[in-house]
């Protein structure tokens, strides 16, 4: 059973640290399953968010982890899920690049905004269509 | 799902037989990486992942696999992956790591 009303925004505050990963993920898969994803798709987005999360936890330097916590908005759309990898406090991070997390981020998701001041990561954004939505764009 | 292996030394195969189950992530990967490591360690070439029961890996358990091959290598062995679900086989493909490891297709 699919849940009517595709336009909730569902938000889970959480401590930096890996043990509450699989939380998220779960969260992410429950929510994707009763939006209608298919199952490739579900995989896909449990796999987005974790990596997600697994970015900011490395990449965050211990001392700013502390008393720090990120937000996860999961924003229901009719013919879409996007999600917001917020941090609470925003840190300067270094390296950005050649990082596998992201890589693999890029290729599972239909957009990716990093959101970067200066050398400060305040935001990922990740939007994965439906299916049927991906086919009508291609249509034009 | 917490994560776990189960292993056997195979004489035969001069390696280990190793059934993976679960899900790993940033939170266990080095507890993977560990539990190889150990195997390898101890005797034996060879890695033989039997990964049916693998619901979830991420990229750190990627990294933690490659850190293994790379001892695995040294000892002029290798590591075969089996029974990768097709999510699971997507990240190998993403990363170019089913050209790095011998994925067994069933």
């Amino acid at each position: 059973m699919q849940i009517d009303n595709n336009h909730d925004n569902i938000e889970l505050t959480l401590p930096i640290n890996a043990a509450y990963v699989s939380a998220v993920r779960l969260t992410a898969s429950s929510i994707a399953y009763r939006m209608g994803f298919e199952i490739d798709c579900i995989e896909d987005i449990k796999s987005a968010v974790s990596e997600a999360c697994t970015f900011i936890i490395k990449k965050i330097p211990k001392q700013h982890a502390i008393d720090n916590s990120f937000k996860i908005i999961f924003d229901l759309k009719n013919d879409s899920i996007e999600i917001l990898i917020k941090l609470v406090r925003a840190v300067e991070f270094v390296d950005f690049e050649n990082e596998m997390s992201l890589l693999v981020l890029k290729a599972l998701v239909d957009s990716l905004d990093v959101d970067i001041s200066g050398n400060k990561l305040t935001s990922l954004k990740l939007t994965k269509l439906k299916k049927e939505n991906i086919l009508e764009t291609l249509e034009g | 799902m917490e994560f776990s292996i189960e292993s056997n030394y195979d004489v035969s195969k001069n390696g280990w037989e190793v059934i993976m189950a679960g899900e790993i992530d940033i939170f266990n990967s080095e507890q993977l990486k560990s539990s190889l490591l150990k195997l390898i360690n101890e005797k034996g070439k060879n890695l033989y992942l039997d990964c049916a029961k693998l619901t979830f890996i991420d990229s750190t358990a990627l990294g933690a696999l490659v850190g293994v091959l790379k001892n695995v290598k040294q000892g002029g062995g290798d590591i075969y992956i089996n029974s990768l679900k097709p999510n699971l086989t997507k990240l190998f493909k993403i990363t170019n790591l089913d050209k790095v490891f011998i994925i067994e297709v069933n």
